[in-house]
């Protein structure tokens, strides 16, 4: 264990009562009393005694919770006078944590409040308790303790936004994501390239633009100058005719821009759309591949248009911000030596103008956003609010209560107006303000240009036209450099968790070079085998089964015992932390995902029907069934009756667009689903929990049928469900407490037994009735 | 016996299932049991917890739990035996159907199970991918915490009201949002 760190003052104090600080076995900060005052204070572990250490309240003193509180707060030296209890082991029978709503109470024999604590030590003071425990009840730990992790990025000491994800936002490196985004640009090299040319060629032409339609039609063509027409190759005083010629020429380059612009646009949708679908595609991929646990600890729907929007807006800023900042740095740069080139004076008071709408810009836009986040979060509470009333419609009919929920949505509904007019507001005030500044600019600009031209110092007003012109198209690009940056940063977090997923490794792999095994006899045995979702509760415990070929095992216990958890190792929807699981002798961890796959096959308390057919959904798991084979599996299921009483018989589409199905009859489904798999192991978990009774018995009656020749494990509350079960295990908070035949558990009367009782009575009183 | 009732295989002894005691188990369970001065008595115990005495019933130490610790805090009290699989001993519907002391030390308890700090000032908010920093003085002294952006971390218990749980979930409140100053209030704004 790590060497225990604490203050000196502290340290000093138990050296003075003979605890040297080699002793110390696991100490724990506690910042509160029982007075709920934030104070400091310890919990201190040594082999024999137990510390309590703890100080007046500070009120002087800041809290740090996570997030600011870097590691080493054990280390800090207030130097307070410590009051302590020193309590010896051997008196203390227990040392639990009661978890209070937001903090923590460590307590001694079921009634002595040792200290409070914030949810900040919650974790440090459960590894206390852990130890505790160790010293009166010596024995290995089996579960790992658990590491201390680094939650802050070691560079910047910023948070990881994710522990799972030790990713620092900002370190991350940019440029690396942004090249492995561009990979999949790669395919489309040459539209993009052409793409590139259209644009350079947009640029180009809005460069040509202010010279035709100030300088050339102007100076050249209103001032009658002789030696531009020499230049064209027009006789002296044509000039309509010149006229003509350029305003064709402007007609023409006006005509290409426009063209160059759709050309730009067919492609950018071309690139985009791909691009964003073969993102989707291997983000789909990625996610298919991923364990069971990722999706429990994610809400599945969220993540999906989450990461599908992330593509989406990576992409749109690889085509609409990515290549602008080329253009765009082209278009300024040019733009500029054109200003300075025709006046540099101008081109000086121009500059500095300029960036002023950009700051009023970049100083006003935020509040904008905070606006639409606002507006956002009004109507998602709307739509949220409308959600629930359809999907309760019928409550909200059945108590009559349409009125209330009109008024509830008319708050959320005003709510979502406020919003909206308050942007509304806003962005008419940054409007004017950003429009005043802008009109400002080119006013002065104006003025002075005038003023040039007034002062007649070679300035032509043409030469004026063209460079306002110039100023004019200089702000579009400034700005999007004002806000570029943060799209950047943007659009790279988005890639970035498209990559999470993208990168993401299952945490139950297939082995190198796995076991096949085409057709297995269907034993199974569970060797000491302890899972937990989360490390420190462990939800099965050291469990130890062997089920025979052939057998029907029945599994009983409350809610919550670990029935479901056991079955979901057996199909290996997550491996066990100890201990192994074997079929017919191989280790399910080395066996090929195809073979163990077909080979087992679940009927769980969630059905689940796919969009399609009846007959779809019912060769979910083996396409190449045959028709009769289909009808056959649907007999057995009890579901053929029901299916033939639908018009559309065995093509009724159902799903979540088709009919809808009932409880039982969605069940019936998937056991023919499970039935026409013919796995050899088959697992029920609470398979007929959602029939009539009529119903299971039907099913029962292909059940039995459907066992013969199979290894099968089946939970049941109702206990009558296991009738023909060969054997019966009781489970109960993660153990194995009883086992046996029907007739054995009934003699231990045990849990079982009472299980048992308390159903045939609540049947009886329902007779009574 | 009813003809009706099925016979479980393992061959069930209805006699010895005692159906009388099963029903007032049951009725049992579902009597709420109002307590006040008259039929409790509330005690202090050593380990800094309570105990309670009903008639014959004893307790020598119970958890006290709000039913409603937003809406209506100072009543119904329930009092609770304080193991895993908690049960309910009784009622109090009102702080004031007890005595003063033991409101007092009924209180005292609530205070730790409930601990909240409350804010009294904002000094500064920052948010930073994913996450939002706050400085803040509470009625317990200044305070600096992270939540999260992406969860449930603010809730509104009513339209003034805030309730902020930080990353650990440690709590924390703001009865009045009006009684911010302005620029608190902008400060706090991303999370009206």
């Amino acid at each position: 264990m790590e060497k225990v760190k604490l203050p000196k003052s502290v340290l000093e104090l138990l050296s003075r009562h003979g605890i040297s600080s080699d002793s110390l076995l696991c100490a724990c900060a506690t910042d509160m009393n029982t007075n709920c005052e934030y104070a400091d204070g310890y919990v201190i572990l040594t082999a024999d005694k137990l510390c309590l250490l703890t100080s007046p309240p500070d009120p002087s003193r800041v809290r740090s919770f996570k997030g600011y509180s870097k590691k080493g707060d054990l280390e800090t030296d207030y130097g307070q006078n410590w009051a302590f209890r020193f309590l010896a082991i051997t008196e203390l029978e227990s040392v639990k944590i009661e978890r209070q709503v937001a903090c923590g109470l460590l307590i001694a024999n079921d009634g002595d409040a040792l200290a409070a604590f914030s949810n900040l030590h919650m974790k440090n003071m459960h590894q206390l308790v852990r130890s505790f425990d160790r010293i009166k009840n010596p024995q290995p730990d089996f579960m790992q303790e658990e590491e201390e992790e680094d939650e802050y990025c070691p560079k910047c000491g910023t948070m990881y936004p994710n522990r799972n994800r030790k990713i620092c936002p900002k370190c991350m490196e940019r440029g690396t994501i942004f090249m492995r985004v561009l990979r999949y640009f790669k395919p489309y090299r040459a539209k993009l390239a052409i793409m590139l040319v259209c644009f350079l060629g947009i640029a180009a032409l809005n460069l040509v633009w202010p010279y035709l339609n100030g300088t050339v039609l102007y100076d050249h063509i209103l001032e009658k100058d002789s030696a531009f027409l020499a230049k064209l190759g027009i006789k002296d005083g044509r000039f309509v005719t010149a006229l003509l010629l350029i305003v064709l020429t402007m007609f023409f380059v006006k005509l290409s821009l426009q063209l160059l612009l759709v050309l730009q646009g067919v492609f950018t949708a071309q690139i985009v759309t791909s691009v964003v679908r073969d993102l989707k595609k291997d983000i789909f991929g990625a996610m298919g591949k991923l364990s069971i646990s990722f999706y429990k600890s994610r809400q599945t729907g969220s993540l999906m248009t989450r990461v599908l929007r992330d593509a989406e807006r990576v992409t749109s800023f690889f085509i609409d911000g990515a290549p602008y900042i080329l253009i765009h740095s082209f278009t300024i740069i040019s733009t500029l030596i054109v200003m300075f080139s025709i006046r540099w004076e101008l081109a000086i008071v121009a500059c500095i103008l300029l960036p002023i709408s950009v700051v009023v810009g970049m100083k006003l836009r935020p509040h904008l956003w905070s606006l639409f986040g606002r507006r956002h979060r009004a109507e998602r509470s709307l739509n949220s609010q409308v959600n629930d009333n359809l999907t309760g419609a019928r409550v909200v009919k059945a108590f009559g209560q349409e009125q209330r929920e009109l008024t509830r949505f008319s708050t959320n509904n005003s709510r979502m107006k406020d919003a909206e007019l308050a942007i509304v507001r806003f962005d008419n005030k940054f409007t004017f303000l950003y429009s005043t500044t802008q009109e400002l600019t080119s006013m002065i600009v104006w003025f002075i240009g005038v003023a040039l031209v007034l002062s007649g110092t070679n300035f032509d007003l043409g030469v004026l036209i063209t460079f306002v012109g110039y100023v004019g198209q200089l702000s579009g690009p400034m700005n999007f450099f004002s806000h570029i940056f943060h799209w950047w940063s943007d659009s790279i977090n988005s890639a970035q968790r498209m990559f999470e997923i993208l990168d993401a490794i299952p945490e139950v792999q297939e082995k190198e070079n796995p076991v096949a095994m085409p057709s297995p006899k269907g034993e199974i045995v569970l060797d000491h085998v302890t899972f937990g979702y989360e490390i420190n509760k462990p939800v099965l415990k050291n469990i130890n089964l062997h089920i025979k070929e052939g057998e029907m095992l029945g599994i009983v216990g409350r809610s919550g015992a670990g029935k479901t958890t056991l079955v979901n190792l057996i199909s290996r929807m997550y491996d066990p932390q100890e201990g192994a699981i074997y079929f017919d002798g191989v280790n399910v961890r080395d066996l090929a995902f195809h073979d163990l796959r077909r080979n087992v096959a679940m009927v769980s308390q969630e059905t689940y029907i796919f969009m399609g057919t009846v007959e779809q959904n019912i060769a979910y798991a083996n396409p190449n069934a045959t028709k009769a084979e289909i009808i056959r599996a649907a007999v057995l299921a009890s579901a053929h009756d029901f299916i033939l009483r639908m018009p559309d018989g065995y093509d009724t589409i159902i799903g979540s667009a088709g009919r809808e199905l009932s409880g039982g009859e969605r069940q019936r489904i998937s056991i023919a689903r499970a039935i026409l798999a013919n796995p050899k192991i088959l697992i029920l978990d609470e398979a007929t929990a959602s029939v009539d009774t009529e119903t299971e018995k039907a099913i029962q009656e292909s059940i039995n049928y459907l066992i013969k020749g199979r290894t099968t494990i089946s939970i049941a509350h109702r206990l009558s469900t296991l009738r023909d079960a060969d054997r019966l295990v009781v489970i109960d908070n993660g153990e194995i407490t009883e086992e046996g035949t029907q007739p054995e558990l009934t003699e231990l009367r045990g849990t079982y037994y009472k299980l048992m009782e308390l159903q045939t009575k609540a049947l009886a009183l329902k007779g009574i009735e | 016996m009813p003809p009706f009732g099925k016979t479980p295989p393992g061959g069930g002894d209805h006699e010895e299932f005692n159906l009388e005691q099963m029903e007032k188990e049951t009725e049992e369970m579902l009597k709420l049991r109002y307590i006040n001065k008259d039929n409790a008595e509330f005690k202090r115990t050593d380990g800094g917890f309570v105990s309670v005495r009903i008639g014959e019933e004893f307790h020598p130490r119970v958890q006290v739990v709000r039913m409603f610790p937003f809406s209506d805090p100072e009543k119904y009290i329930s009092i609770r035996t304080p193991d895993e699989h908690s049960k309910e001993i009784g009622i109090i519907e009102d702080m004031k159907d007890v005595t003063k002391e033991t409101a007092q030390m009924l209180t005292e308890q609530l205070n730790l199970r409930y601990f909240t700090p409350i804010i009294t000032k904002i000094v500064n908010i920052k948010e930073e991918y994913g996450y939002a920093y706050f400085e803040v003085v509470t009625d317990r002294g200044a305070c600096r915490f992270t939540i999260n952006m992406g969860g449930h971390a603010v809730v509104h218990l009513s339209e003034t009201r805030i309730l902020i749980s930080d990353i650990d979930e440690n709590r924390f409140e703001i009865p009045d949002i009006m009684k911010l100053s302005a620029k608190e209030l902008k400060k706090l704004d991303l999370f009206l």
